[in-house]
Protein backbone atom coordinates (compact mmCIF):
# COMPACT_ATOMS: atom_id res chain seq x y z
CA UNK A 1 0.00 0.00 0.00
CA UNK A 2 1.29 3.42 -0.94
CA UNK A 3 0.77 5.86 1.98
CA UNK A 4 -2.06 8.38 1.60
CA UNK A 5 0.38 11.30 1.75
CA UNK A 6 2.10 10.00 -1.39
CA UNK A 7 -1.26 9.66 -3.18
CA UNK A 8 -2.04 13.23 -2.13
CA UNK A 9 1.30 14.54 -3.43
CA UNK A 10 0.82 12.79 -6.78
CA UNK A 11 -2.72 14.20 -6.96
CA UNK A 12 -1.30 17.67 -6.25
CA UNK A 13 1.20 17.30 -9.08
CA UNK A 14 -1.55 16.23 -11.49
CA UNK A 15 -3.74 19.14 -10.33
CA UNK A 16 -0.95 21.62 -11.05
CA UNK A 17 -0.19 20.03 -14.41
CA UNK A 18 -3.71 19.50 -15.71
CA UNK A 19 -6.13 22.04 -14.20
CA UNK A 20 -4.93 24.89 -16.41
CA UNK A 21 -7.03 27.99 -15.86
CA UNK A 22 -9.26 26.13 -13.39
CA UNK A 23 -6.33 26.03 -10.94
CA UNK A 24 -7.34 27.47 -7.58
CA UNK A 25 -7.51 26.36 -3.95
CA UNK A 26 -10.93 24.76 -4.21
CA UNK A 27 -10.17 22.79 -7.37
CA UNK A 28 -6.82 21.59 -6.00
CA UNK A 29 -8.48 20.46 -2.76
CA UNK A 30 -11.01 18.44 -4.78
CA UNK A 31 -8.37 16.81 -6.99
CA UNK A 32 -6.09 15.97 -4.05
CA UNK A 33 -9.07 14.60 -2.14
CA UNK A 34 -9.95 12.36 -5.10
CA UNK A 35 -6.40 10.94 -5.04
CA UNK A 36 -6.69 9.92 -1.39
CA UNK A 37 -10.14 8.29 -1.46
CA UNK A 38 -9.39 4.90 -3.13
CA UNK A 39 -6.41 4.13 -0.88
CA UNK A 40 -8.20 5.10 2.33
CA UNK A 41 -11.34 3.24 1.28
CA UNK A 42 -9.44 0.09 0.54
CA UNK A 43 -7.36 0.36 3.73
CA UNK A 44 -10.52 0.80 5.80
CA UNK A 45 -12.04 -2.22 4.05
CA UNK A 46 -8.97 -4.35 4.80
CA UNK A 47 -8.85 -3.24 8.45
CA UNK A 48 -12.54 -3.89 9.01
CA UNK A 49 -12.53 -7.13 7.06
CA UNK A 50 -15.07 -5.70 4.64
CA UNK A 51 -14.15 -7.42 1.37
CA UNK A 52 -16.51 -5.45 -0.90
CA UNK A 53 -14.43 -2.31 -0.26
CA UNK A 54 -11.95 -3.78 -2.75
CA UNK A 55 -14.29 -2.45 -5.43
CA UNK A 56 -12.96 1.10 -4.90
CA UNK A 57 -9.68 -0.02 -6.50
CA UNK A 58 -11.20 -1.92 -9.42
CA UNK A 59 -11.33 -0.44 -12.91
CA UNK A 60 -15.13 -0.38 -13.11
CA UNK A 61 -15.87 2.79 -11.11
CA UNK A 62 -13.41 4.99 -13.06
CA UNK A 63 -14.64 3.51 -16.35
CA UNK A 64 -18.25 4.21 -15.39
CA UNK A 65 -17.40 7.75 -14.29
CA UNK A 66 -15.52 8.40 -17.54
CA UNK A 67 -18.47 7.09 -19.52
CA UNK A 68 -20.94 9.30 -17.64
CA UNK A 69 -18.69 12.34 -18.14
CA UNK A 70 -18.26 11.59 -21.84
CA UNK A 71 -21.98 11.12 -22.44
CA UNK A 72 -22.85 14.26 -20.50
CA UNK A 73 -20.23 16.62 -21.90
CA UNK A 74 -19.78 15.41 -25.47
CA UNK A 75 -22.88 13.61 -26.68
CA UNK A 76 -25.81 15.27 -24.97
CA UNK A 77 -27.32 18.40 -26.38
CA UNK A 78 -27.23 20.21 -23.05
CA UNK A 79 -24.63 19.01 -20.57
CA UNK A 80 -25.87 19.08 -16.97
CA UNK A 81 -22.35 19.61 -15.66
CA UNK A 82 -21.56 22.43 -18.06
CA UNK A 83 -24.85 24.23 -17.48
CA UNK A 84 -24.36 24.14 -13.73
CA UNK A 85 -20.60 24.64 -13.35
CA UNK A 86 -19.40 25.79 -16.75
CA UNK A 87 -16.12 24.92 -18.45
CA UNK A 88 -14.40 24.92 -15.06
CA UNK A 89 -16.69 22.21 -13.72
CA UNK A 90 -15.99 19.94 -16.66
CA UNK A 91 -12.23 20.44 -16.37
CA UNK A 92 -12.18 19.84 -12.61
CA UNK A 93 -14.32 16.70 -12.99
CA UNK A 94 -11.98 15.16 -15.56
CA UNK A 95 -8.85 16.00 -13.58
CA UNK A 96 -10.39 14.65 -10.36
CA UNK A 97 -11.23 11.40 -12.16
CA UNK A 98 -7.68 11.19 -13.53
CA UNK A 99 -6.35 11.89 -10.05
CA UNK A 100 -8.46 9.17 -8.41
CA UNK A 101 -7.29 6.53 -10.87
CA UNK A 102 -3.74 7.64 -11.77
CA UNK A 103 -2.66 9.11 -8.40
CA UNK A 104 -5.05 7.11 -6.22
CA UNK A 105 -5.17 3.55 -7.55
CA UNK A 106 -2.30 3.17 -10.02
CA UNK A 107 0.58 3.62 -7.50
CA UNK A 108 -0.74 0.62 -5.56
CA UNK A 109 -0.59 -1.51 -8.70
CA UNK A 110 3.21 -1.16 -8.61
CA UNK A 111 3.46 -2.09 -4.94
CA UNK A 112 2.56 -5.07 -2.76
CA UNK A 113 -0.16 -6.25 -2.17
CA UNK A 114 -1.41 -4.91 -5.50
CA UNK A 115 -4.80 -3.91 -6.85
CA UNK A 116 -7.88 -6.08 -7.52
CA UNK A 117 -8.35 -4.62 -11.01
CA UNK A 118 -11.26 -6.81 -12.08
CA UNK A 119 -13.01 -7.29 -8.72
CA UNK A 120 -15.79 -8.51 -8.27
CA UNK A 121 -15.48 -10.57 -11.48
CA UNK A 122 -12.45 -12.28 -9.97
CA UNK A 123 -10.75 -12.02 -6.58
CA UNK A 124 -7.15 -11.48 -7.63
CA UNK A 125 -4.79 -8.69 -6.64
CA UNK A 126 -2.42 -7.75 -9.46
CA UNK A 127 1.04 -6.27 -9.10
CA UNK A 128 3.41 -4.88 -11.70
CA UNK A 129 6.84 -4.86 -10.15
CA UNK A 130 9.74 -5.98 -12.23
CA UNK A 131 12.42 -4.64 -14.48
CA UNK A 132 12.58 -3.68 -18.09
CA UNK A 133 15.98 -3.10 -19.68
CA UNK A 134 18.04 -3.60 -22.79
CA UNK A 135 21.24 -5.55 -22.35
CA UNK A 136 23.93 -5.77 -25.04
CA UNK A 137 24.40 -9.43 -24.12
CA UNK A 138 20.84 -10.60 -23.45
CA UNK A 139 18.68 -8.24 -25.49
CA UNK A 140 15.44 -6.99 -23.98
CA UNK A 141 14.99 -8.30 -20.45
CA UNK A 142 11.62 -7.85 -18.78
CA UNK A 143 9.90 -9.34 -15.75
CA UNK A 144 6.77 -7.17 -15.81
CA UNK A 145 4.45 -9.44 -17.74
CA UNK A 146 4.22 -13.06 -16.72
CA UNK A 147 3.36 -16.24 -18.57
CA UNK A 148 0.14 -18.22 -18.27
CA UNK A 149 0.61 -19.69 -14.78
CA UNK A 150 -0.86 -16.76 -12.84
CA UNK A 151 -4.14 -16.90 -10.92
CA UNK A 152 -5.80 -14.02 -12.79
CA UNK A 153 -7.02 -13.44 -16.35
CA UNK A 154 -4.55 -10.63 -17.04
CA UNK A 155 -0.91 -11.56 -17.84
CA UNK A 156 0.36 -9.89 -14.67
CA UNK A 157 1.67 -11.29 -11.42
CA UNK A 158 -1.17 -11.74 -8.98
CA UNK A 159 -2.25 -13.26 -5.71
CA UNK A 160 -5.54 -14.95 -4.97
CA UNK A 161 -7.89 -13.23 -2.53
CA UNK A 162 -8.67 -9.56 -1.95
CA UNK A 163 -9.36 -9.39 1.75
CA UNK A 164 -5.69 -9.05 2.71
CA UNK A 165 -4.75 -8.99 6.37
CA UNK A 166 -7.63 -9.15 8.82
CA UNK A 167 -5.67 -8.49 11.99
CA UNK A 168 -7.60 -5.31 12.62
CA UNK A 169 -6.14 -1.82 12.26
CA UNK A 170 -2.32 -1.69 11.88
CA UNK A 171 -0.33 -0.53 14.89
CA UNK A 172 2.08 1.63 12.95
CA UNK A 173 0.89 3.88 10.16
CA UNK A 174 3.39 4.53 7.37
CA UNK A 175 3.46 8.17 6.32
CA UNK A 176 6.40 7.83 3.93
CA UNK A 177 7.91 4.39 3.30
CA UNK A 178 10.96 4.98 1.12
CA UNK A 179 13.34 7.61 -0.21
CA UNK A 180 11.57 8.03 -3.56
CA UNK A 181 8.26 8.59 -1.79
CA UNK A 182 9.89 11.32 0.29
CA UNK A 183 11.07 12.97 -2.93
CA UNK A 184 7.59 12.75 -4.46
CA UNK A 185 5.99 14.25 -1.34
CA UNK A 186 8.52 17.09 -1.16
CA UNK A 187 8.21 17.80 -4.89
CA UNK A 188 4.42 17.85 -4.74
CA UNK A 189 4.43 20.22 -1.78
CA UNK A 190 7.02 22.47 -3.45
CA UNK A 191 5.12 22.57 -6.76
CA UNK A 192 1.82 23.50 -5.14
CA UNK A 193 3.36 26.14 -2.89
CA UNK A 194 5.22 27.75 -5.80
CA UNK A 195 2.03 27.80 -7.88
CA UNK A 196 -0.05 29.27 -5.06
CA UNK A 197 2.68 31.86 -4.52
CA UNK A 198 2.05 33.02 -8.08
CA UNK A 199 5.10 31.44 -9.67
CA UNK A 200 4.61 29.94 -13.13
CA UNK A 201 1.15 29.03 -14.41
CA UNK A 202 1.35 31.53 -17.24
CA UNK A 203 -1.01 31.66 -20.17
CA UNK A 204 -0.92 29.51 -23.27
CA UNK A 205 -1.01 32.69 -25.32
CA UNK A 206 2.74 32.55 -25.84
CA UNK A 207 2.94 35.17 -28.55
CA UNK A 208 1.47 37.84 -26.30
CA UNK A 209 3.78 36.89 -23.44
CA UNK A 210 6.77 36.99 -25.72
CA UNK A 211 5.75 40.38 -27.09
CA UNK A 212 5.38 41.59 -23.51
CA UNK A 213 8.79 40.18 -22.65
CA UNK A 214 10.50 42.14 -25.40
CA UNK A 215 9.45 45.44 -23.94
CA UNK A 216 11.56 46.20 -20.90
CA UNK A 217 9.48 48.00 -18.26
CA UNK A 218 6.85 46.32 -16.11
CA UNK A 219 4.33 49.11 -16.70
CA UNK A 220 4.57 48.56 -20.43
CA UNK A 221 4.04 44.82 -19.91
CA UNK A 222 0.78 45.47 -18.12
CA UNK A 223 -0.15 47.85 -20.91
CA UNK A 224 0.34 45.25 -23.63
CA UNK A 225 -1.92 42.68 -22.05
CA UNK A 226 -4.60 45.08 -20.86
CA UNK A 227 -6.78 44.24 -23.83
CA UNK A 228 -7.07 40.57 -22.86
CA UNK A 229 -8.87 41.08 -19.55
CA UNK A 230 -8.16 42.03 -15.97
CA UNK A 231 -7.66 38.60 -14.40
CA UNK A 232 -5.03 37.72 -16.96
CA UNK A 233 -3.18 40.94 -16.43
CA UNK A 234 -2.68 40.10 -12.77
CA UNK A 235 -1.41 36.69 -13.75
CA UNK A 236 1.15 38.17 -16.08
CA UNK A 237 2.41 40.60 -13.48
CA UNK A 238 2.76 37.81 -10.96
CA UNK A 239 4.79 35.84 -13.48
CA UNK A 240 7.05 38.77 -14.30
CA UNK A 241 7.95 39.34 -10.70
CA UNK B 1 21.07 4.56 -12.24
CA UNK B 2 17.44 5.44 -12.04
CA UNK B 3 16.78 5.24 -15.75
CA UNK B 4 17.02 8.49 -17.67
CA UNK B 5 13.55 7.79 -19.05
CA UNK B 6 12.15 7.70 -15.52
CA UNK B 7 13.75 11.07 -14.76
CA UNK B 8 12.26 12.42 -17.96
CA UNK B 9 8.80 11.09 -17.07
CA UNK B 10 8.76 12.62 -13.59
CA UNK B 11 10.33 15.81 -14.96
CA UNK B 12 7.45 16.21 -17.43
CA UNK B 13 4.87 16.10 -14.63
CA UNK B 14 6.72 18.58 -12.41
CA UNK B 15 7.53 20.91 -15.31
CA UNK B 16 3.92 20.90 -16.53
CA UNK B 17 2.81 21.51 -12.95
CA UNK B 18 5.09 24.50 -12.46
CA UNK B 19 4.54 26.04 -15.88
CA UNK B 20 0.78 25.47 -16.04
CA UNK B 21 -0.57 26.85 -19.28
CA UNK B 22 2.85 28.12 -20.33
CA UNK B 23 4.00 24.52 -20.80
CA UNK B 24 4.16 24.22 -24.57
CA UNK B 25 6.29 21.81 -26.54
CA UNK B 26 9.35 24.06 -26.78
CA UNK B 27 9.42 24.87 -23.07
CA UNK B 28 9.02 21.23 -22.05
CA UNK B 29 11.67 20.18 -24.58
CA UNK B 30 14.15 22.71 -23.23
CA UNK B 31 13.52 21.57 -19.65
CA UNK B 32 13.93 17.90 -20.58
CA UNK B 33 17.28 18.75 -22.13
CA UNK B 34 18.46 20.43 -18.90
CA UNK B 35 17.29 17.45 -16.86
CA UNK B 36 18.74 14.72 -19.08
CA UNK B 37 22.08 16.25 -20.18
CA UNK B 38 23.82 15.96 -16.77
CA UNK B 39 23.48 12.20 -17.18
CA UNK B 40 26.33 12.57 -19.67
CA UNK B 41 28.72 12.78 -16.72
CA UNK B 42 28.88 8.99 -17.17
CA UNK B 43 30.98 9.70 -20.28
CA UNK B 44 33.59 11.38 -18.09
CA UNK B 45 33.92 8.22 -15.99
CA UNK B 46 36.81 6.66 -17.93
CA UNK B 47 38.98 9.80 -17.63
CA UNK B 48 37.78 11.09 -14.25
CA UNK B 49 36.99 8.14 -11.94
CA UNK B 50 33.70 8.45 -10.09
CA UNK B 51 32.46 11.23 -12.37
CA UNK B 52 29.01 9.70 -12.80
CA UNK B 53 26.64 10.93 -10.09
CA UNK B 54 29.30 13.50 -9.17
CA UNK B 55 29.84 16.12 -11.88
CA UNK B 56 26.28 16.26 -13.22
CA UNK B 57 24.50 15.31 -10.03
CA UNK B 58 25.91 17.83 -7.57
CA UNK B 59 23.60 20.47 -6.16
CA UNK B 60 26.40 23.05 -6.17
CA UNK B 61 26.30 23.79 -9.91
CA UNK B 62 22.49 24.24 -10.18
CA UNK B 63 22.46 26.43 -7.06
CA UNK B 64 25.31 28.52 -8.45
CA UNK B 65 23.43 28.82 -11.75
CA UNK B 66 20.34 29.91 -9.82
CA UNK B 67 22.28 32.58 -7.92
CA UNK B 68 23.77 33.91 -11.16
CA UNK B 69 20.35 33.95 -12.80
CA UNK B 70 18.90 35.80 -9.80
CA UNK B 71 21.74 38.32 -9.69
CA UNK B 72 21.64 39.01 -13.41
CA UNK B 73 17.88 39.25 -13.89
CA UNK B 74 16.84 40.83 -10.58
CA UNK B 75 19.75 42.78 -9.13
CA UNK B 76 21.62 44.26 -12.08
CA UNK B 77 20.47 47.42 -13.75
CA UNK B 78 21.07 46.08 -17.25
CA UNK B 79 20.54 42.34 -17.30
CA UNK B 80 22.75 40.48 -19.75
CA UNK B 81 20.20 37.67 -20.05
CA UNK B 82 17.10 39.87 -20.36
CA UNK B 83 18.76 41.66 -23.26
CA UNK B 84 19.05 38.35 -25.09
CA UNK B 85 15.99 36.21 -24.35
CA UNK B 86 12.29 36.86 -23.79
CA UNK B 87 11.10 37.00 -20.16
CA UNK B 88 9.22 33.77 -20.67
CA UNK B 89 12.48 31.86 -21.07
CA UNK B 90 13.79 33.20 -17.78
CA UNK B 91 10.76 31.59 -16.12
CA UNK B 92 11.47 28.40 -18.03
CA UNK B 93 15.09 28.49 -16.80
CA UNK B 94 13.92 28.73 -13.18
CA UNK B 95 11.56 25.81 -13.70
CA UNK B 96 14.35 23.80 -15.36
CA UNK B 97 16.59 24.29 -12.31
CA UNK B 98 13.86 23.23 -9.88
CA UNK B 99 12.92 20.23 -12.03
CA UNK B 100 16.54 19.14 -12.36
CA UNK B 101 17.03 19.27 -8.59
CA UNK B 102 13.83 17.36 -7.84
CA UNK B 103 13.21 14.93 -10.70
CA UNK B 104 16.86 14.15 -11.35
CA UNK B 105 19.24 14.82 -8.43
CA UNK B 106 16.79 14.06 -5.62
CA UNK B 107 15.52 10.85 -7.24
CA UNK B 108 19.08 9.57 -7.78
CA UNK B 109 19.84 10.55 -4.18
CA UNK B 110 17.42 7.81 -3.07
CA UNK B 111 18.89 5.13 -5.34
CA UNK B 112 21.87 2.79 -4.74
CA UNK B 113 24.86 4.74 -3.40
CA UNK B 114 23.15 8.07 -3.94
CA UNK B 115 24.84 11.17 -5.35
CA UNK B 116 27.85 13.33 -4.56
CA UNK B 117 25.62 16.18 -3.34
CA UNK B 118 28.13 18.92 -2.54
CA UNK B 119 30.95 18.10 -4.94
CA UNK B 120 33.36 19.90 -5.49
CA UNK B 121 32.98 21.60 -2.09
CA UNK B 122 32.86 18.31 -0.26
CA UNK B 123 33.56 14.90 -1.77
CA UNK B 124 31.06 12.53 -0.21
CA UNK B 125 28.37 10.38 -1.77
CA UNK B 126 25.24 10.39 0.38
CA UNK B 127 22.03 8.46 -0.05
CA UNK B 128 18.55 9.22 1.19
CA UNK B 129 16.73 6.21 2.51
CA UNK B 130 14.37 5.63 5.38
CA UNK B 131 10.76 5.90 6.42
CA UNK B 132 8.42 8.12 8.40
CA UNK B 133 5.88 6.31 10.52
CA UNK B 134 3.39 7.12 13.22
CA UNK B 135 2.17 4.84 15.99
CA UNK B 136 0.29 5.35 19.20
CA UNK B 137 3.21 3.96 21.20
CA UNK B 138 6.12 5.87 19.62
CA UNK B 139 4.51 8.84 17.90
CA UNK B 140 6.32 10.07 14.80
CA UNK B 141 9.51 8.19 13.95
CA UNK B 142 11.74 9.06 11.00
CA UNK B 143 14.85 7.25 9.79
CA UNK B 144 15.89 9.47 6.87
CA UNK B 145 18.23 11.77 8.73
CA UNK B 146 20.61 10.53 11.42
CA UNK B 147 21.08 12.69 14.44
CA UNK B 148 24.06 11.24 16.26
CA UNK B 149 25.90 12.57 19.25
CA UNK B 150 29.56 11.64 19.33
CA UNK B 151 30.09 10.19 22.84
CA UNK B 152 33.73 11.33 22.96
CA UNK B 153 33.41 14.94 21.88
CA UNK B 154 29.76 15.58 22.58
CA UNK B 155 29.35 17.00 19.06
CA UNK B 156 26.10 16.38 17.21
CA UNK B 157 26.27 15.12 13.65
CA UNK B 158 23.21 15.51 11.48
CA UNK B 159 22.99 14.02 8.00
CA UNK B 160 21.90 11.27 5.65
CA UNK B 161 23.90 8.08 5.11
CA UNK B 162 27.38 8.66 3.70
CA UNK B 163 28.27 5.88 1.29
CA UNK B 164 31.81 6.91 0.32
CA UNK B 165 33.82 9.32 -1.79
CA UNK B 166 34.45 9.77 -5.50
CA UNK B 167 37.40 7.39 -5.20
CA UNK B 168 35.47 4.61 -3.47
CA UNK B 169 31.99 4.79 -5.04
CA UNK B 170 31.24 3.68 -8.55
CA UNK B 171 27.62 3.72 -9.70
CA UNK B 172 27.16 1.36 -12.63
CA UNK B 173 26.00 2.88 -15.90
CA UNK B 174 26.01 1.87 -19.58
CA UNK B 175 29.40 3.53 -20.16
CA UNK B 176 31.00 1.73 -17.23
CA UNK B 177 28.64 -1.13 -16.37
CA UNK B 178 30.86 -2.38 -13.57
CA UNK B 179 33.67 -1.27 -11.32
CA UNK B 180 36.53 -0.02 -13.58
CA UNK B 181 38.94 -2.60 -12.09
CA UNK B 182 36.53 -5.48 -12.76
CA UNK B 183 35.80 -4.11 -16.23
CA UNK B 184 39.47 -4.20 -17.22
CA UNK B 185 39.55 -7.93 -16.58
CA UNK B 186 36.13 -8.85 -17.96
CA UNK B 187 36.00 -10.78 -21.23
CA UNK B 188 32.49 -9.82 -22.25
CA UNK B 189 31.08 -6.47 -21.24
CA UNK B 190 27.34 -6.50 -20.68
CA UNK B 191 26.05 -2.96 -21.05
CA UNK B 192 22.57 -2.59 -19.62
CA UNK B 193 20.27 0.27 -20.59
CA UNK B 194 17.43 0.29 -18.08
CA UNK B 195 13.93 1.48 -18.91
CA UNK B 196 12.64 0.86 -15.40
CA UNK B 197 14.26 -1.20 -12.68
CA UNK B 198 11.28 -1.36 -10.35
CA UNK B 199 7.54 -0.99 -10.62
CA UNK B 200 7.42 2.49 -9.08
CA UNK B 201 9.92 3.77 -11.63
CA UNK B 202 7.77 2.45 -14.44
CA UNK B 203 4.91 4.28 -12.72
CA UNK B 204 6.74 7.64 -12.76
CA UNK B 205 7.58 7.11 -16.44
CA UNK B 206 3.93 6.35 -17.16
CA UNK B 207 2.81 9.37 -15.11
CA UNK B 208 4.86 11.65 -17.38
CA UNK B 209 3.41 10.11 -20.54
CA UNK B 210 -0.11 10.33 -19.10
CA UNK B 211 0.35 14.03 -18.29
CA UNK B 212 1.49 14.87 -21.81
CA UNK B 213 -1.29 12.87 -23.48
CA UNK B 214 -3.95 14.28 -21.12
CA UNK B 215 -2.84 17.85 -21.85
CA UNK B 216 -3.14 17.16 -25.57
CA UNK B 217 -6.70 15.88 -25.15
CA UNK B 218 -7.81 18.88 -23.09
CA UNK B 219 -9.99 21.51 -24.66
CA UNK B 220 -9.05 25.15 -24.37
CA UNK B 221 -11.29 27.24 -22.13
CA UNK B 222 -13.89 29.34 -23.96
CA UNK B 223 -12.76 32.91 -24.57
CA UNK B 224 -15.31 34.54 -22.25
CA UNK B 225 -14.11 32.72 -19.08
Amino acid sequence: MVPALVNAALGGLLAAALLGRAFDRQAVALVVGAAVVPGLGSAAGVALGWTAAAAVQAVWLPLLAALVLLVDTRWRERSVLRTRHGWRGVRVAWVALASASVAGVAPDLFNEPGVPLLYPLESVRYTVDGLLLYSTQEGVVQTLLTGGDTPGVLPLAGTEGVSGMTDGPPETIAIVETGWQAVVVATGALTLSLRFAGFGGGRRDVAATRAAGETTGTTETTGTTETTGTTETTETTAEDR
Amino acid sequence: MVSTLVHAGFALVVAAGLLGDAADRRALGAILLVVVLPEADALLGPIYPGAHRTVGHTTVLPVAAGLLLYYDTQRREHSWIRARVADRWIGVAWVALVVHLTAHVALDWTHLEGVNLFWPLRDAFTSLDGALTWSLADGFVQTFVDVRVDPATGQTRVGTDVTGTRASVHVNNPVEPDDPAALAEAEVVDRRFPVAGRGWRLYLLGLGLFTVVARRLQRAPPAEE
